[in-house]
């Protein structure tokens, strides 16, 4: 029964800490403008993270290596630098884009402008990654970020034409007023969101901080497999919303305001209400975990201690990390950037930074050295080989799309 | 002198031609008890010809998964040899370049063998 309760709790959170500013973000503008045209890349960057994350999840619990000690100990340290510098910037812009999250959901809630909410928000972060303890942590945002079911709730309530809707979901067509560039420039966007880094760093990490081991393969491989694809449905309806209601008005996203038009239509303030709710724990989740893997990543590469099952004292420069990281996200926020706008772009740099992390993993994954008996098998090698093919692609579009398509405008 | 002076550095036969780069340095633990393991001993240096990046661990003939990644790593290193210590001439000082406009390199001395790297 503990067991059993165990294995549910870590499902529920993967589902609540799959969604973060990137995802509510991207899967809102692509359906006001795309509809589920674009829904079949959710699925392809479910099944991409899932892979990713249970070959670095197993390689953790196997060897006791996160990710960047991987890839430190397999690229050499100039290699292993370079490719530390890309997943870092990428990380960092990731977490602006979560603690920008969180002031903007703030502001929903209270109509206080969110630049004053950022301080407060990295703080609040900053307390809870000094204080609380990681499965705390992990279990409570996880938990309160399931409110987003709320999303699926309302597509409900909305009483769509579930037929035209399957159809733009199964035969996907740019629609008439996009062009074939812009398409592909959001299907990248999307994947970006949907296979972020930082996900991988932290789940790995993770893992060496709840002291798995090869007992608890099978919990985190259902945990992944199970809870991903779910918070994947979520994703898939917030698209939809974003099709059923504001699609046809012709309004295009550039507002988390914009998020919460459907949701009020269909479910009135108590929805609206639980949907702050949501997305407040999802952005704060998702901002202690791009903190930690700011720490994380540098700590593992410079050979520092690091984690948060030790106290502060013992691994003061992962904690001086974080708190860089975190002063950096409030500079750049103070700017007045648009929170929305760093969001954006930073699905996009996911996107052409993966390749550098998946392919350390891949690699490991399959050596003998690390993981004994537990390598790869042949379809997992597949599936990771046809991943790593479309991670190269995307990764290699990414940029030469943004040009051409001036960002998605 | 650290592993870091040897990794990456160009290598010159002993005419002075450009023979590849140091990619690895192969350790033998046949020293004395020190610690847990035995202190270990250079053996030799890696050369590969043409590129100065990881072998990511194929060079171990029985590591071939996954299969494409495999073949196009052992592509880039093909004929990557393994040249014992004694048959290394001169090695770069650290902080003491020669001169400032070429880049330091391990020279190896005339007679060298040429061994298979393959593990």
């Amino acid at each position: 029964m503990k067991k059993l309760l165990a294995v549910a709790l870590g499902i529920l959170t993967a589902i609540g800490g799959f969604l973060d500013i990137g995802d509510l973000v991207t899967n809102a503008v692509v359906g006001s403008r795309f509809g589920l045209s674009l829904a079949w890349v959710v699925v392809v960057g479910v099944v991409g993270i899932c892979v990713f994350a249970h070959m670095s999840g197993k390689v953790a619990a196997v060897s006791g290596r996160a990710t960047f000690e991987i890839i430190r100990e397999r690229l050499g340290p100039r290699a292993a630098g370079a490719n530390l510098v890309a997943s870092l910037a990428v990380t960092v812009l990731t977490l602006v884009a979560e603690v920008g999250g969180i002031a903007l959901a703030l502001q929903l809630a209270s109509s206080v402008d969110h630049r004053l909410w950022v301080p407060v928000a990295a703080l609040a972060v900053w307390l809870v990654l000094w204080r609380v303890k990681f499965e705390v942590m992990e279990n409570v945002t996880g938990l309160l970020g399931l409110a987003l079911v709320g999303f699926a709730v309302a597509v409900f309530l909305l009483g769509p034409d579930w037929g035209a809707l399957l159809d733009q979901a199964l035969t996907p067509q740019v629609p008439a007023a996009e062009g074939q560039a812009t398409y592909w420039y959001y299907a990248i966007a999307l994947f970006g969101a949907a296979m972020t880094p930082y996900e991988v760093f932290f789940f790995s990490s993770g893992g060496v901080e709840e002291r798995w081991s090869v007992k608890d393969l099978a919990t985190s491989r259902l945990n992944v497999l199970v809870g991903f694809p779910l918070g994947g449905l979520l994703s898939i309806s917030i698209a939809a919303c974003a099709a059923i209601v504001l699609l046809p008005g012709g309004v295009q996203v550039d507002a988390l305001s914009q998020l919460l038009l459907p949701v009020a239509q269909a479910g009135g303030k108590l929805l609206v209400a639980l949907i702050i709710v949501g997305i407040v724990a999802a952005t704060f989740g998702a901002a202690l975990e791009t903190a930690l893997s700011t720490g994380y990543t540098l700590a593992q590469y410079l050979g520092w201690s690091w984690g948060k099952f030790r106290r502060p004292v013992q691994a003061a420069r992962f904690h001086v990390a974080m708190i860089v990281a975190l002063v950096v996200a409030v500079g750049v926020l103070m700017t007045n950037v648009d929170p929305v706008a760093v969001t954006e772009y930073s699905v996009v740099f996911s996107a052409v930074a993966l390749p550098l992390t998946y392919l350390p993993v891949l690699v490991v994954a399959n050596d003998p050295e690390y993981m004994g008996e537990h390598v790869n098998g042949r379809a997992m090698n597949l599936l990771g080989t046809v991943y790593l093919v479309i991670l190269v692609v995307a990764s290699v579009a990414a940029i030469p799309l943004m040009i051409v398509t001036r960002a998605g405008a | 002198m650290i592993a870091s002076d040897l990794l990456d550095v160009p290598v010159l036969d002993a005419d002075g031609t450009h023979v590849g780069f140091v990619v690895d340095l192969r350790l033998v633990l046949d020293g004395p008890p020190d610690g847990p393991l035995a202190r270990p001993r250079l053996h030799g240096l890696v050369v590969s010809p043409r590129s100065r990046s990881s072998f990511l661990g194929f060079e171990r003939s029985a590591v071939r998964a996954p299969w494409p990644v495999a073949h196009l790593v052992r592509r880039r290193h093909r004929g990557t040899f393994l040249v014992h210590w004694s048959d290394v001439a001169s090695v770069p000082t650290p902080g003491e370049a020669a001169d400032p406009r070429q880049e330091a390199a391990v020279v190896l001395a005339r007679g060298m063998t040429r061994y298979d790297a393959r593990l």
